[in-house]
């Protein structure tokens, strides 16, 4: 489903059009379904239901399926992947179906950032009304003043991934930015003010609703299917410390260090080995900060390869074609499915004008809570 | 109805290693043990960010909000009562309200520049 | 018209200074001309209100139908002392605000409707209303209200409004007020725009009020567009 403000569609109504899609686009047919994972995180707060897998079972008539939600904050797309990825090489089901979705703008914006917040350590982080931005702002005030990495640098990210949306029909914001307007103009700041500072507005992703799908099954099956063959190659995960103030570095997201080296050695390749990326941009600075964490850059590099344009859809390591979670926008569960759904579309060459050059594999990284619970997924295509 | 941050941080007995908030293996050996201790003396700021986006709840811009370290080596979170934040500057603990929780007056540490 | 009659009922008109036209660099890097409309544009004005009455999201539908009256009232005499300032990138109408004074020293703001979404355009001439209100029109107090309470919300931590007692015009609403003193303490952060607009810019937005067609506005207002659904 493209991402952005849906109105009058429920979240269940989200999550059985996205997974009709993929279900649809695998080609199943009356083949069963044996067992469904859907990521996400609040439905009982933002909707007031629970127990989503189950009715997404219902809607679709997937019964006897067997069913999960999966939550991990921003991450329970990536781990309702790894658990349906599990499933399959477990030999417990054939054919899965993983679908992530999130509605968040049912409740108003302050609602919805405390919402978000409920990630938060609750004794000596939430209390003080520490925001997910909070979180991010005390990071990047660290990690930019650590690296050299300018307002520059987090404005590139921002308009690289407005540009990449605005070629991507799923994304939820259309919308070309520019320097002067967000930064260099004397009275930029009027239209970027400050949101937990040294974060401003445009270097944080939007409020979305919205959902994605993928069926995953066996290799056998995918031959009879007939689909290009596009596989998990690796998953890793790893966590760190809930509240911020106990990581021993606060810089360093050893999570994300230690999914990624996991997801790769799984799949026995290098981040030298990648194609394309999409990583978790839920604020600028974690892009460029991934970028490093995940091996494509050395510590204090990823700012530097930004903008020298690497990581453009025509640059030598393309980072969130799909406009990532700035531009392509963030239902929180769905995220990792997003990210899963357009490596599959682009290994395919399936992507339209954000297509980047005949890519083999591709990268995700998902990061849950702020950074304490994080899945790296890497896709390979396969013939 | 007001409430109290608990401020009780955890050395472990068998490797020293301070921990706040509570968990029960040391986050360093996985021992069991531990001495109870308050954070002690001056803290200095380790980073901060100044928010303007507010959670239900909180109706005032402009919250400072930052990471310290006591002299004792324990690391909390907290506000910061000033309105020129520098990473590295040294504070004050203090206990004051910091958010009405679901009606309940909550109050936990805020911070305040000394010498 | 009988003038005779007429006197009846137009309310006395006390003399406001102008507002001086500015401009505002947008995000996109399109910029937006900000100033105030003539009597003889609301004809105009309305076309571009009139697409809202329909939309019940965010509270359109009353916005709308409120603004339509009070620009249709002043058009015709009926209400006292209201101005109106208007938003234009590239001569289009993208958003409308106005108020009224109801003395020297007090205003009342009534409404601000943005066509274009995404840009703070709304944030930005409710800003400039408040410019006109306190440094050009020289006033003390707005009182303020709103009907979509988080809208509401935002200007009242924003500017750090005061309550006040008594009704606001807009259906006896709680009002809310803007001093002199709230106003300069949050210009700085809130009230964007330079002066004075380039003459050829300031040319083609005065010469031509432009406003998009009915599914045009629809589309901005709804976010609806071209989407694989």
């Amino acid at each position: 489903m493209p991402f952005e403000r849906h109105e009058y569609k429920s979240l269940m109504d989200l999550l059985a059009v996205a997974s009709l899609r993929a279900m649809d686009d695998a080609g199943l047919g009356d083949r069963p379904v044996d067992a469904v994972y859907v990521g996400n995180m609040a439905s009982g707060l933002f909707n007031h239901q629970v127990s989503v897998a189950s009715a997404l079972v219902d809607r679709l008539s997937l019964m006897p399926a067997t069913a999960e939600r999966i939550e991990n904050g921003p991450a329970s797309g990536g781990s309702a992947i790894k658990n349906g990825f599990l499933a399959v090489a477990a030999g417990f089901a054939d054919v899965v179906l993983v679908a992530g979705g999130e509605k968040m703008r049912g409740v108003s914006g302050p609602r919805s950032t405390d919402i978000v917040s409920a990630m938060a350590q609750p004794d000596v982080e939430y209390i003080y009304g520490v925001t997910l931005p909070a979180l991010a702002g005390m990071f990047a005030r660290l990690y930019m003043d650590k690296f050299r990495i300018t307002p520059e640098h987090l404005a590139m990210v921002t308009i690289k991934n407005h540009n990449n949306g605005a070629l991507n029909p799923y994304a939820h914001i259309q919308m070309i930015v520019t320097l002067e307007g967000i930064l260099t103009h004397p009275q930029a700041k009027f239209n970027n003010p400050v949101v937990a500072d040294p974060l401003r507005l445009y270097d944080c992703c939007p409020v979305s609703d919205g959902a994605a799908a993928v069926i995953l099954t066996t290799e056998e099956i995918a031959r009879q299917l007939k689909k290009p063959l596009v596989k998990i190659a690796g998953i890793g995960q790893a966590t760190d410390t809930h509240a911020l103030q106990e990581r021993s570095d606060p810089t360093d997201l050893k999570a994300v260090s230690c999914a990624a080296e996991r997801a790769f050695a799984m799949a026995g390749l290098t981040p030298k080995d990648v194609d394309v990326a999409e990583l978790h941009d839920a604020f600028t600075i974690l892009e460029i900060a991934e970028s490093e964490h995940c091996g494509f850059f050395e510590k204090g590099e990823g700012a530097r390869a930004l903008a020298a344009g690497e990581t453009q859809i025509t640059g030598s390591l393309p980072i969130n074609p799909s406009g990532g979670l700035k531009a392509r926008g963030h239902p929180v569960g769905a995220t990792g499915v997003a990210q899963v759904v357009e490596l599959v579309w682009q290994l395919r060459g399936e992507a339209g004008k954000r297509q980047v050059k005949d890519p083999e594999v591709g990268f995700a990284v998902n990061f849950g809570g702020f950074g304490n619970n994080v899945v790296a997924t890497v896709v390979r295509r396969e013939g | 109805m007001i409430k109290k941050a608990d401020l009780t941080a955890y050395k472990c007995r068998a490797c020293g290693h301070v921990m706040y908030p509570r968990h029960d293996r040391c986050l360093n050996c996985n021992g069991r043990e531990f001495d109870k201790i308050e954070p002690q003396g001056k803290a200095r700021l380790l980073t901060y960010t100044i928010l303007n986006e507010l959670p239900w709840g909180i109706d005032e811009r402009g919250r400072v909000i930052g990471i310290v370290e006591f002299e004792n080596g324990v690391r909390a979170t907290g506000l910061v009562l000033t309105e020129e934040p520098k990473v590295g500057m040294k504070l004050a603990a203090t206990m004051q309200p910091v958010r009405v929780i679901s009606g309940i007056k909550t109050y936990g540490l805020a911070f305040e520049p000394t010498k | 018209m009988d003038m005779e009659l007429e006197a009846y009922l137009r309310p006395p008109e006390y003399p406001m200074p102008p507002y001086p036209a500015k401009v505002i660099t947008l995000a996109t890097g399109a910029k937006m001309v900000v100033r105030q409309a003539e009597r003889e544009e609301v004809p105009e004005l309305l076309e571009g209100v009139r697409p809202t009455l329909s939309v019940e999201r965010d509270y359109y539908d009353i916005v709308g139908a409120r603004l339509y009256a009070e620009l249709l009232g002043w058009y015709r005499y009926r209400v006292r002392d209201e101005f109106c300032l208007v938003g234009q990138i590239d001569g289009f109408l993208v958003g409308i605000v106005n108020s009224r004074l109801y003395s020297p020293k007090l205003g009342i703001s009534y409404h601000t409707l943005a066509i274009e979404r995404g840009l703070r355009i709304g944030a930005h001439l409710f800003a400039a209303k408040m410019e006109h209100h306190i440094e050009f029109l020289g006033q003390d107090e707005v009182l303020i209200t709103a009907e979509s309470p988080i809208g509401f919300r935002r200007w009242m931590i924003e500017y750090g409004l005061e309550k006040r007692d008594g009704q606001h015009e807009l259906g006896g609403a709680t009002p809310y007020a803007l001093t002199r003193e709230l106003y300069f303490k949050a210009k700085d952060r809130l009230v964007a725009g330079e002066r004075p607009v380039p003459p050829d810019v300031l040319e083609k937005a005065t010469r031509s009020l432009k406003v998009a067609s009915e599914e045009e506005i629809l589309e901005k207002i709804l976010g609806v567009r071209e989407r694989p659904v």
